[in-house]
């Protein structure tokens, strides 16, 4: 499987963290199977994992992709609530939303919508219903 | 206000059914600590948190959540799916198909229905956080006994995921404690 290649040094604004902090972040694939960004904070149970995630076909591929890009977005929003004043972490936010919106529209036009305000939903019949939906397998 | 994203936060992908890890999930669908408890929690605890930081982490903590309690069904379902009466009723399961058939319904592991009480709101900022990092470290502990009963990859993966939420969260609760006793009870 081919994930993209991100960035994973991230300095932080001494100023605005606190000390305890390390000062590296991990790449959205690398976050998102440890089910965390910042690499001070990843502390696995018994050794377990990180968990390769075995995507079955190209549209579980791209959705990975997808969910990798929101899995760094929702833990750098979460630490930006806390510390609104770090410009890297603000810039790296914004940069895996440019990548997150750019990947999702291709996998919305190509799969259908998984936002109703998404473009790819102007279709005739309506194709919001249409499966897969999450909980299924 | 929310809107719906048609994914699940973490994919799951569960292959073999097993009863039993079924009915110990629903500890972290409806139990005292589940993900169902913890959202609710946070998003009806920010109406009296200090300030913005506090609104939006909680706000956005409380909906992270919500997508872990979607999680939490998903594996449940999963786990049960294709199950006959005889099997329900050999894994402890006859009582939950007589009120809910196959619904998954918010009971903790033993079947105790969700408690409003499980969202302990006090309206004091420390006490109310300092509530959610012991919840976050309740759920991490949950997250740790499920992984133990188990050897599944398919369902060790994910329960391993939501357990790290749990410590991260933890970290970021604790984060804005300390600011706000920092910023608001200096000379206290």
């Amino acid at each position: 499987m081919n994930y993209m290649n991100y960035p994973n040094k991230f300095n932080y604004q001494a100023n605005i963290l606190p000390s305890s902090q390390g000062n590296n972040i991990y790449s959205p694939y690398e976050g998102f199977i440890r089910g965390n960004m910042f690499q001070s904070l990843y502390k696995p149970y018994k050794q377990i994992g990180p968990y390769r995630i075995e995507a079955m076909n190209e549209q579980a591929e791209m959705l990975t992709n997808i969910d990798a890009l929101c899995f760094a977005l929702i833990d750098l929003n979460l630490y930006l609530d806390v510390f609104p004043n770090d410009k890297n972490a603000v810039d790296m936010f914004n940069q895996y939303r440019v990548q997150k919106n750019e990947l999702q529209k291709q996998y919305e036009n190509k799969y259908g919508p998984l936002v109703l305000t998404s473009d790819a939903i102007n279709t005739y019949p309506w194709a919001w219903d249409n499966k897969p939906w999450p909980w299924e397998n | 206000m929310w809107k719906y994203e048609k994914k699940l936060e973490y994919p799951i992908n569960i292959n073999n059914k097993d009863l039993k890890m079924a009915k110990a999930l629903l500890a972290q669908y409806g139990g005292p600590d589940s993900e169902l408890a913890a959202s609710l929690r946070y998003l009806n605890q920010r109406y009296t948190m200090p300030d913005e930081k506090g609104y939006a982490l909680l706000t956005d903590i409380g909906t992270e959540e919500m997508a872990h309690w979607e999680m939490i069904a998903t594996m449940v379902k999963q786990l049960m799916k294709g199950a006959t009466i005889e099997e329900l009723k050999n894994n402890g399961l006859e009582g939950n198909y007589t009120q809910h058939d196959g619904a998954v319904f918010p009971t903790d592991a033993n079947g105790v229905p969700f408690k409003t009480t499980y969202i302990e709101t006090t309206g004091d900022y420390r006490a109310d956080l300092e509530s959610d990092m012991a919840a976050e470290q309740r759920a991490r502990a949950t997250y740790e006994h499920l992984i133990n009963l188990t050897n599944d990859p398919d369902v060790i993966a994910p329960l391993s995921f939501l357990r790290q939420r749990e410590v991260v969260h933890y970290n970021r609760f604790k984060e804005l404690r300390d600011y706000y006793l920092n910023t608001y009870e200096k000379n206290s």
